[in-house]
């Protein structure tokens, strides 16, 4: 019996990767699909699919065992924050160990390697050294954990695949109101190094990790296999606002004399706290105090009797703290993280994943990105045209 | 002697808390006798937060003999058998939408409702909203000329907060976008332009699911003769969230994020100029649930006659089951498994 006759317990399912994994599932005529959800209202894209929605959390031992029930294979996309990356990942392998699963399909990343991979770790067997990125240690972590419990008999594999892009990806959704914003610059013309990777090819690596027994007990880097850097990837998305449109640069020496000069901990506080006051949740909050509310009743009335332009203007402001760069006349200064991320200069080898696993990237990046864009159109990010006028009634 | 309608709400969900209860506690010609949900302490705990002296029960049916009239907001799939046991008993029901899942469910309901002259209202609350009742007005007057079609797109990432999870199963739900957001505009657009004598739908279920985003082309035929138009509706992505009625003379355009205003955009001595409407004065209760429920309240004492009643909730249910039936498949290019294009 292939993985199509088996029960897949997808974690992660409502998100990006989780959601593609599903759709893709189905597709390939999975028989029983079951997803984790955590939060139900983020089902809308899996709920269009015929599988299984699964309310539980990675976190609460007794929710998961339930969704787990009886399934064989696992893929888990699902992420999580700080330690929690950690602990559900042990909870999932606990239970995957308890019902004796088939495979055990690990979505890593090479941010194992920072988030600014040093030379040497563009193949597998790179030594992991933790660079105090919380994100990039805790999942150094879980694949340790993921190695503890392969000895214990998990049949795992994990996977460890780079910038993930695609439709309904954040990469590409964000950058492109950044650069509508003007809240984009090319580090050093853009040349870091960008490891992209088409979901869909992700998703073939995952496929193969499940029937390839030759996979078991092996980390693979998963990438398109081209030499995309980020100036490509931000230039790409920035024809689809306005084909060759000259981005702003900046280089790395400049960056890091801005950033010497600014009041690190005091500047990325206040970020932070208007941030916070500004959040959604802080407002409901504040909304619960019967005085707040009686005050705040006026301010609420105003904004919601402004023309929707002006509205919208205002809540964008409030939303992101700044509509414009940060200094004007100074371009625009990318974070530490965006730093960091794009002045990479390894592209990791898929040698090992092209030889065992027969992985070989079928969507190339310049078709991955067409097919983004059909996306971004479609989801109304890029609005001049709209799917509407497919109806075939017409006037 | 204390007259005012008894009156039990079923079902403690999210639309409850946030807008049935509130509206029901602001009106002075009812008071709630119980509060029903199969989650007892989810009743009680909403009772305990308005400091309602009422029941809170979880079996609907203990309340037959209790009240005068029930508002039934629970899960879509119980809404025509709670209903239809409500009305046999002879007691009035304002019921969210979907009144029903199916045509002949819908049906039964108005026809137990007429046999005992009850009042059977649907929770079609953007009726009462001020651009529902400018809008119609403008139509009525002529102010756009003779009307050449009109645009509805409304949707936004899932954000509601569902208490039972009811709305992505089809089993209980009954369906998806369409049938969740897309009856409020199909109400609305029956009503203005009349019934649908050609249309064309497409959405993205994928077998068995529930759609996430639709497309429906409508032809109306009606008191403004033949007029196309086209509605997208979606549960993942951000929309225009707006319609747009085009006629010879001008637009007529509403928000969603201002359901008080008409925005009319007509051509001045050549020139391009907007207007925002706004009802100069807003007489009557606040609020479109207040309202909803005031009209409700109002047809119990027969003083005033249903703004959304059963038989056109049949019709949109109607409309939304031969959609169902003749759903084409939304093209999503990049949702196909890819070909082979890399070297």
């Amino acid at each position: 019996m292939g993985w199509q006759d088996k029960t897949i317990f997808v974690t992660g399912a409502t998100g990006f990767i989780g959601g593609r994994v599903c759709e893709r599932l189905v597709q390939e005529k999975a028989s029983r699909v079951r997803a984790l959800v955590h939060t139900v209202q983020r089902a809308p894209r899996i709920a269009r699919l015929p599988i299984e929605l699964c309310v539980g959390d990675l976190l609460d031992r007794n929710s998961l065992r339930r969704a787990f029930a009886d399934s064989q294979i696992v893929v888990h996309c699902a992420s999580g924050i700080g330690r929690g990356i950690v602990r559900s990942t042990r909870n999932l392998l606990q239970a995957a160990q308890a019902a004796g699963v088939e495979r055990f399909v690990h979505i890593s990343t090479a941010a194992v390697y920072g988030l600014t991979p040093p030379p040497g770790s563009e193949i597998e067997q790179a030594p992991l050294r933790r660079t105090g990125e919380e994100y990039c240690d805790n999942k150094i972590r879980a694949e340790r954990v993921v190695a503890r419990f392969l000895r214990r008999g998990v049949p795992a594999v994990i996977l460890r695949p780079s910038i993930v892009y695609g439709p309904y990806s954040a990469w590409s959704t964000r950058l492109i109101e950044a650069l509508r914003h003007d809240l984009v610059a090319l580090i050093d013309g853009g040349s870091g190094a960008c490891n992209t990777t088409y979901v869909d090819n992700l998703v073939d690596a995952i496929l193969l990790a499940l029937e390839n027994r030759h996979s078991v007990g092996e980390t693979f880097f998963i990438t398109d296999g081209e030499r995309v850097t980020w100036g490509d990837f931000i230039r790409a998305h920035a024809d689809m606002i306005v084909p060759n449109r000259k981005l702003a640069e900046i280089s790395k020496r400049e960056v890091l004399a801005r950033y010497h000069k600014q009041p690190g901990v005091w500047r990325s506080s206040l970020r932070e706290a208007r941030t916070l006051l500004f959040s959604r949740e802080l407002r409901l909050l504040i909304l619960k105090i019967p005085l707040c509310k009686q005050l705040l009743a006026p301010v609420w009335r105003e904004l919601e009797s402004m023309p929707p332009e002006r509205r919208r203007w205002v809540r964008e402001l409030l939303r992101n703290g700044s509509t414009a760069p940060q200094v004007s006349g100074e371009t625009f200064l990318p974070d530490p993280v965006d730093f960091a991320t794009q002045t990479g200069t390894v592209f990791f080898d898929i040698g090992k994943a092209r030889r065992t696993l027969g992985y070989e990237p079928r969507v190339c990046f310049s078709q991955g990105m067409k097919l983004v864009e059909h996306w971004l159109h479609f989801a109304n990010y890029l609005s001049d045209t709209s799917p509407i006028s497919d109806s075939s009634l017409g006037d | 002697m204390d007259d005012r309608i008894r009156l039990a709400i079923l079902g403690c969900g999210a639309i409850t808390r946030s807008a049935h209860l509130p509206a029901v506690l602001a009106h002075p010609g009812v008071r709630v006798v119980a509060l029903v949900d199969s989650d007892l302490q989810r009743a009680r705990a909403l009772a305990m937060t308005h400091r309602l002296e009422c029941k809170s029960i979880c079996d609907h049916r203990e309340l037959l003999s209790e009240v005068d009239a029930v508002i039934n907001a629970l899960p879509n799939h119980l809404h025509a058998p709670v209903n239809l046991e409500f009305l046999r008993k002879g007691i009035h029901v304002l019921c969210e939408k979907p009144v029903a899942l199916t045509i002949a469910e819908a049906r039964a309901c108005c026809e137990a409702a007429d046999e005992r002259k009850l009042v059977f209202a649907v929770g079609m609350n953007r009726r009462f909203e001020p651009s529902s009742l400018i809008l119609r007005s403008v139509l009525d007057e002529s102010l756009l000329g003779d009307l050449q079609g009109y645009d509805w797109e409304y949707g936004a990432p899932y954000d509601w907060e569902t208490a039972s999870g009811f709305y992505f199963a089809r089993a209980q739900a009954g369906g998806g976008v369409l049938l969740d957001y897309g009856v409020h505009l199909l109400d609305r657009l029956l009503a203005w332009f009349g019934p649908v004598t050609l249309f064309d739908y497409q959405d993205d279920n994928r077998g068995g699911g529930i759609e996430a985003n639709a497309i429906l082309g409508l032809r109306h035929s009606g008191p403004f003769g033949d007029i196309a138009g086209r509605i997208r509706l979606s549960r993942t992505c951000t929309l225009q969230n707006g319609l747009l009625v085009r006629g010879k003379q001008g637009c007529a355009e509403i928000s969603v994020e201002d359901e008080s205003a008409v925005t009319l955009y007509r051509q001045i001595a050549g020139q391009e100029v907007s207007m925002v409407v706004r009802l100069a004065r807003n007489t009557g209760p606040s609020g479109s649930f207040l309202r909803q429920l005031d009209n409700f309240v109002q047809a119990i004492k027969g003083a005033q006659k249903l703004v959304a009643d059963g038989w056109q909730a049949v019709a949109v249910i109607e409309l939304v089951q031969h959609c169902y039936e003749q759903a084409r498949r939304l093209p999503e290019p990049w949702s196909e498994i890819p070909e082979t294009t890399a070297r």
